[in-house]
């Protein structure tokens, strides 16, 4: 009987001795080491001793966003995975779901978050938004509404604002992937082209 | 040949009844395991289930539903939470 319960005290204290962070850290150290690695997606630590805020950079293979590289902030908070991660784009682009302060539109960042989701869902979540934007839950309305009305006009206006032109007093930021050969030819503000 | 027993000490284990290899969808750490919160597993640390037969740890639920964007739903599949009896 003294055995097990010295065993029991040993364990104890090698619990007790073990780095602990907080709840949230853990669990998100969790989500960061199951990340299914991707050629389109790259995540960054900017902050190599802080994991709770990191920037997503996601290349979209297909869609009216292809040749493009998009950049967002996650920020996860103490309450994470009550709570979902606070992501934002850090650039000004021209999408139905995405206003150009860079809030995004994403019912898992919102009402549909519960703590069975995690980062990659919210990574899935976006590149979705990417491949095809959602425009029955707008927060750009004019994008949505143009992208109902005339898909056409709308790639054309994706493609131009994708480059960094100014539409409607909006100087939207050049997103244009300089590794991606698709973009050879397209031009920048500037009138410069690639290659 | 006869064996006489002289001496003799029980040691027991323990487990939930859970398949081995599921971990809590809140925390992920193993059932057997506490939630975050707590530092020894057992009885005080136990774990809850669903009708809806999802299980977690007990701390690791109670702290969704008591947060108010839970509305009182099972995270796996946003039914009502009732706990199992």
């Amino acid at each position: 009987m003294l055995k097990i319960w010295n065993q029991k005290k040993s364990e104890v204290e090698a619990q007790r001795l073990k780095p602990k962070g907080s709840p949230s850290r853990i669990r998100l150290q969790k989500d960061l080491g199951e990340l299914v690695p991707s050629d389109d997606t790259d995540i960054q630590f900017p902050n190599p001793s802080d994991q709770t805020t990191f920037n997503v950079v996601y290349r979209p293979p297909t869609g009216f966003y292809t040749g493009g590289e998009f950049r967002f902030t996650f920020e996860v908070s103490e309450n994470f995975p009550h709570e979902p991660p606070k992501v934002l784009c850090t650039q000004t682009i021209y999408h139905p779901n995405i206003d150009t302060e860079g809030h995004v539109c994403l019912n898992v960042l919102r009402e549909d978050w519960k703590p069975v989701l995690n980062i990659q869902s919210v990574i899935f979540g976006l590149q979705m938004l990417f491949v095809e934007p959602n425009p029955e839950d707008p927060l750009n309305k004019d994008a949505a509404k143009l992208m109902i009305d005339d898909r056409q006009r709308f790639g054309r206006m994706v493609a131009e604002t994708m480059c960094g032109q100014t539409r409607s007093n909006v100087a939207y930021s050049n997103v244009l992937d300089m590794k991606n050969p698709a973009n050879k030819g397209r031009t920048l503000r500037n009138g410069h082209s690639y290659y | 040949m006869k064996v006489r027993i002289i001496d003799w000490r029980a040691v027991a284990g323990w487990r939930w009844d859970v398949p081995d290899d599921e971990v809590c969808g809140i925390c992920r750490a193993a059932f057997d395991a506490c939630c975050p919160s707590c530092k020894i597993p057992g009885d005080d640390c136990p774990l809850i289930w669903g009708e809806c037969t999802h299980v977690f740890h007990m701390h690791c639920l109670l702290k969704w539903l008591g947060a108010d964007n839970s509305q009182q739903q099972c995270p796996m599949d946003r039914r009502p939470w009732v706990t199992a009896t």
